[in-house]
């Protein structure tokens, strides 16, 4: 009986959270594909993105130059578009983040640490992207379409599994310190 | 390592299957789209990665616009992915949970590549678009597809994976992650040795 209360209440979880990721991810959507926000935000971001690749490029001597989102060297150019910027993937986890039951104050932790950790991925992807295609080009589209897409957003659920299973263990070991300050 | 495992078959699994699947996509979508049409008159044909739209009324010599099958359907690796995170992810139950997140999956496939044909007919035709689409039907089909393309395609495994695979393995009692919902705390182990 108790087994299947909590079976009824293990589904009405997972159901409140799934809806709650879903509205919060089209509201979050809506907001970030607004014209103005695009202009506004995305698109520096964007820009922001390419310049640090260009940075981390010419490192490796690649002689590259950016203007925009476009990254150029004298044998490949790419144009980093909406759905390579990471922020579909900061989307994602953004939405889980706060559809999670937890504080805002760890949902925000939890958020900037979840962004800035996606962005440095985003960047390897970008960074080895622009590698593949100057000098692999025939694995480029197979890299950029399947492989680098699926492993960034994969990285984005592994994040926050990570920050999930941190809070729910949370109650527990604040109910441990508070016993042990009692005595 | 299971993650990787379940990636690496995935990948294998839809590259060996993704043409027979393009095909399959394209007679599902065409099929929906014709139930609706008041002419009927898409046609989808898949090929070489590639899903060339046609319809009975364009002009014969006009060029026929092609989508890639993979850019819908790619996020399959991913649902391997997930599911490969369960510990025993061959044994019954779970692999009868990831075919039913497969095929829905497969629906949700169905209906992008349907908001993709529509979405190139109320955008990309000059005036025939116009003629044959207002302001709302432009931006319902366009939107539509965009939400896909940058939410919708990443979204869809893992909600997938967490509603079938994450549920059932909290309702069998087998849970070895976190759960969506407050937790009742448990009592310290330490707390026994004090008294």
């Amino acid at each position: 009986m108790r087994s299947e209360e909590e079976a009824v209440a293990a589904r009405r979880r997972s159901v409140g959270f799934l809806a709650r990721f879903a509205g919060l991810l089209v509201v979050l959507y809506v907001v970030v594909a607004s014209h103005p926000v695009n202009d506004a935000v995305i698109v520096p971001f964007t820009a922001g993105i390419a310049r640090a690749a260009g940075v981390v490029l010419n490192l490796f001597s690649e002689n590259v130059s950016v203007e925009g989102t476009e990254i150029r060297s004298p044998v490949f150019a790419v144009n980093i578009e909406n759905g390579c910027n990471g922020v579909e993937t900061a989307l994602l986890f953004g939405s889980a983040v706060l559809a999670f039951p937890a504080s805002w104050k760890r949902r925000l932790a939890g958020l900037a640490l979840g962004f800035g950790a996606i962005q440095v991925i985003n960047l390897v992807r970008v960074v080895s992207l622009f590698w593949i295609g100057t000098h692999r080009p025939a694995l480029f589209s197979a890299s950029h379409t399947v492989l680098w897409q699926s492993a960034v957003v994969l990285c984005g659920v592994l994040l926050f599994l990570f920050w999930a299973s941190r809070e729910e263990r949370r109650p527990a070991r604040a109910l441990a310190g508070n016993d042990t300050e009692e005595r | 390592m299971r993650l990787a495992l379940g990636f690496g078959a995935g990948l294998a699994f839809w590259l060996a299957f993704s043409g027979p699947y393009d095909r399959v996509l394209a007679w599902s979508a065409e099929t929906a789209i014709r139930t609706v049409e008041s002419s009927a008159a898409t046609l989808l044909a898949a090929s070489a990665g590639e899903i060339r739209v046609d319809r009975a009324d364009f002009p014969p010599a006009s060029p026929r616009p092609g989508l890639a099958g993979g850019d819908l359907h790619f996020n399959f690796v991913m649902l391997c992915a997930l599911f490969a995170l369960n510990r025993h992810p061959l044994s019954p139950r779970p692999f009868g949970r990831f075919w039913i997140a497969a095929a829905l999956l497969a629906l949700t496939h169905v209906a992008a590549l349907v908001f993709q044909v529509e979405a190139l007919y109320a955008t990309r035709l000059g005036p025939w678009s116009e003629a044959h689409y207002g302001a709302f039907a432009r931006n319902f089909w366009a939107g539509g597809f965009h939400f896909y393309l940058i939410a919708g395609r990443f979204a869809a495994p893992f909600a997938l994976w967490w509603w079938l695979e994450r549920a059932g393995v909290e309702e069998t009692g087998r849970r070895s992650g976190p759960r969506a919902g407050p937790v009742q705390p448990r009592r310290p182990r330490s707390r026994l040795r004090y008294r």
